[in-house]
């Protein structure tokens, strides 16, 4: 779905377009647990996680970081993804509202690729911060 | 608190065999629409081989195939007690469905940690090298499990 992006095109400070997912769902929590083959209770079950703390389930720090990987593969094709890292920083919970933003932080020519490294954060409702981090892609030059 | 010692310890690599299925139902979980994780076609007329994994797929050999259980259960740590405190996957090549990929886990760190609020925890930083059935590097994750004291 993404179009291809040019090295010529994409500017340090630019933005990429923002993404916003949910209210995020317990049902999704537990389609999350199924696919990724994560089975933490703590992301399914309620009386578990006040067992252990919480004041209920939270969601997996990777379906945000997922939520992130999909932003950045709306705005860039998968195949120009190079590396994700990403630390996780607050704890969602189901009802919140995710939004993906991001800023080009840096361009460079490097061993013959056209890299672009972006910095990436996933925000709840009132901007507390889930997930911060960076990615880095290769693009296409239209040289 | 953990234990130190097993700094550097590596364990046994484990197989996995990636799925179109699986892709298609990460991309599901996570809300995911684009037709490259879950069409073959849509995939090819991109300029993919087949459909490619999404972004954070690699989560499924980590957590399905057992690497991060053996690790926690190696570690004894209380799984109900484990937070994710860092995720990062570098692509190396192309991993699609059909390619078998082996990841060895090793344990690059362990560390004790005080929270502002006086709480301890345990941080242990893996990292898994996956290559494909030929033997090439196809992906690196470096993962950052917290365990909350």
């Amino acid at each position: 779905m993404a179009q291809d992006l040019y090295f010529e095109d994409v500017q340090v400070g630019q933005a990429m377009p923002s993404l916003t997912k949910g209210p995020v769902a317990k049902l999704q929590l537990v389609m999350y647990a199924g696919a990724s083959g994560d089975f933490n209770p703590l992301h399914t079950d309620d009386d578990f996680a006040k067992a252990v703390g919480m004041p209920g389930v939270i969601a997996h720090g990777m379906l945000i970081m997922g939520f992130v990987g999909q932003a950045i593969t709306d705005w860039i094709p998968r195949k120009n993804l190079k590396k994700l890292g990403v630390r996780f920083a607050g704890m969602t919970f189901p009802g919140e509202t995710i939004t993906v933003t991001g800023a080009v932080t840096d361009k460079r020519k490097e061993n013959g690729s056209n890299l672009i490294t972006c910095e990436v954060t996933a925000a709840d409702q009132n901007g507390g911060v889930k997930v911060s981090g960076s990615f880095v892609a290769a693009l296409p030059s239209r040289g | 608190m953990a234990d130190m010692s097993k700094i550097g310890k590596e364990y046994p690599a484990v197989i996995w065999e990636v799925e179109r299925g699986k892709i298609r139902e990460m991309a599901t979980a996570i809300g995911d629409s684009n037709l490259i994780f879950r069409d073959k076609a849509a995939a090819v007329k991109e300029g993919y081989k087949d459909t490619p994994i999404t972004p954070t797929y690699l989560t499924v050999p980590a957590m399905g195939g057992g690497n991060m259980l053996t690790l926690v259960g190696d570690l004894g740590i209380n799984f109900a007690m484990v937070l994710h405190g860092e995720e990062e996957y570098e692509f190396l090549g192309d991993i699609y469905p059909g390619d078998v990929i082996t990841g060895k886990c090793r344990i690059v760190n362990i560390e004790e940690k005080t929270t502002k609020k006086g709480s301890k925890m345990d941080l242990v930083t893996t990292e898994v090298l996956y290559k494909n059935q030929r033997g090439e590097d196809v992906a690196r994750a470096r993962t950052v499990i917290v365990e909350r004291k």
